[in-house]
């Protein structure tokens, strides 16, 4: 009895199962003509014209210089060295230095980190002691709110607790990165 | 007992697929938001440096992509390019384009003008700051260096 009851029961459908085939075929689709575009990198802000651009002399103590040659060797404050070892750290150590160590900086906020390069540098030198600056930076500003330097990067600056966060670490210490004219040589 | 075993052996078991397309719409979608159709092909080779302490950009309106690279077409040469969507930019011609473009961008957004500069690890310093120089002659000065993650 209860057998022969259940087909009758039984509502007619639409096959939806060319439905998953449809789209199946779309997002195969998109699969492969789109790209994920991901906008990141290291940002830098240039100085402003030379021509009427105001030079204000930093002191000796107060600027970090690296340069790297056509060579892509480096000149690490006057010292020559064929790796890059720690020098985040070294550069961590020069911008909290707040007066301590005479040869090193006065404050944060003075502190300079100077970068420069000759034309025959290569790019990919440039950018690997560029990340290791912004890294020293990232690192302090991280380190004031309690963060790692990945979870301060990437806060949010359209939500305003975030941006609060973000302001308390960045305060006081701006990133004074400074990319030199290159030697024309 | 016995009646119920039966009854349990006959009927098919079916898996229900009736919840495959919205699995499937959802990501059919996910990829529409997400992603922009490529539209060019590459112009020049880039292979872009990595690095490990990359921020991204929120805005994408502010910003405008500048590739530096060796031309794939040999017959262009195989000097570095500065290229912009497909075309060849000299360098003369670079701050001529970048007041074009801050120019086509609504008004509060002008001054905020991101250069991207997606370079290849083989170029030569010279190149980069020559663009940067450029860039700086008409304050734009807001730059990224297109990089991968570490």
């Amino acid at each position: 009895m209860f057998n022969r009851k259940r087909p009758r029961k039984q509502q007619e459908e639409v096959n939806a199962g060319s439905m998953a085939d449809i789209a199946f075929l779309l997002l195969i689709f998109f699969l492969v003509a789109t790209t994920i575009t991901n906008e990141k990198g290291l940002s830098m802000k240039l100085p402003p014209d030379p021509e009427n651009q105001t030079k204000a002399p930093a002191n000796e103590r107060n600027v970090f210089n690296v340069k790297i040659n056509s060579k892509n060797s480096l000149l690490v404050e006057g010292e020559v060295r064929s790796e890059i070892g720690n020098l985040q750290s070294e550069i961590e150590r020069f911008i909290m230095n707040n007066g301590e160590d005479p040869n090193s900086s006065v404050s944060p906020a003075k502190a300079i980190v100077s970068l420069k390069t000759n034309r025959g540098t290569d790019y990919k030198m440039f950018i690997e002691i560029l990340d290791e600056i912004k890294g020293a930076y990232f690192n302090i500003y991280g380190g004031r709110v309690g963060m790692t330097s990945e979870e301060y990067r990437s806060l949010k600056h359209d939500d305003p607790n975030q941006k609060d966060i973000y302001d308390r670490g960045k305060q006081g210490i701006p990133m004074n990165i400074s990319i030199a004219e290159p030697d024309n040589l | 007992m016995s009646k119920f075993r039966k009854d349990n052996s006959r009927s098919k078991v079916t898996i229900s697929t009736a919840s495959l397309p919205d699995i499937v719409f959802m990501m059919l979608f996910f990829f529409m938001v997400s992603a922009t159709i490529r539209d060019e092909r590459p112009v020049v080779k880039t292979k872009i440096p990595q690095a490990k302490e990359l921020t991204k950009i929120d805005k994408k309106i502010l910003i405008r992509e500048l590739k530096v690279g060796v031309p794939v077409n040999k017959g262009v040469g195989e000097e570095f390019k500065i290229v912009f969507k497909d075309k060849f930019l000299t360098l003369d011609q670079l701050s001529q384009w970048a007041q074009g473009q801050r120019d086509e961008m609504p008004e509060y957004y002008r001054n905020q003008m991101i250069i991207v500069l997606k370079a290849d690890e083989e170029v030569n310093m010279g190149v980069i700051s020559d663009i940067q120089q450029e860039l700086r002659k008409i304050n734009v000065r807001k730059i990224l260096y297109r990089t991968l993650k570490e």
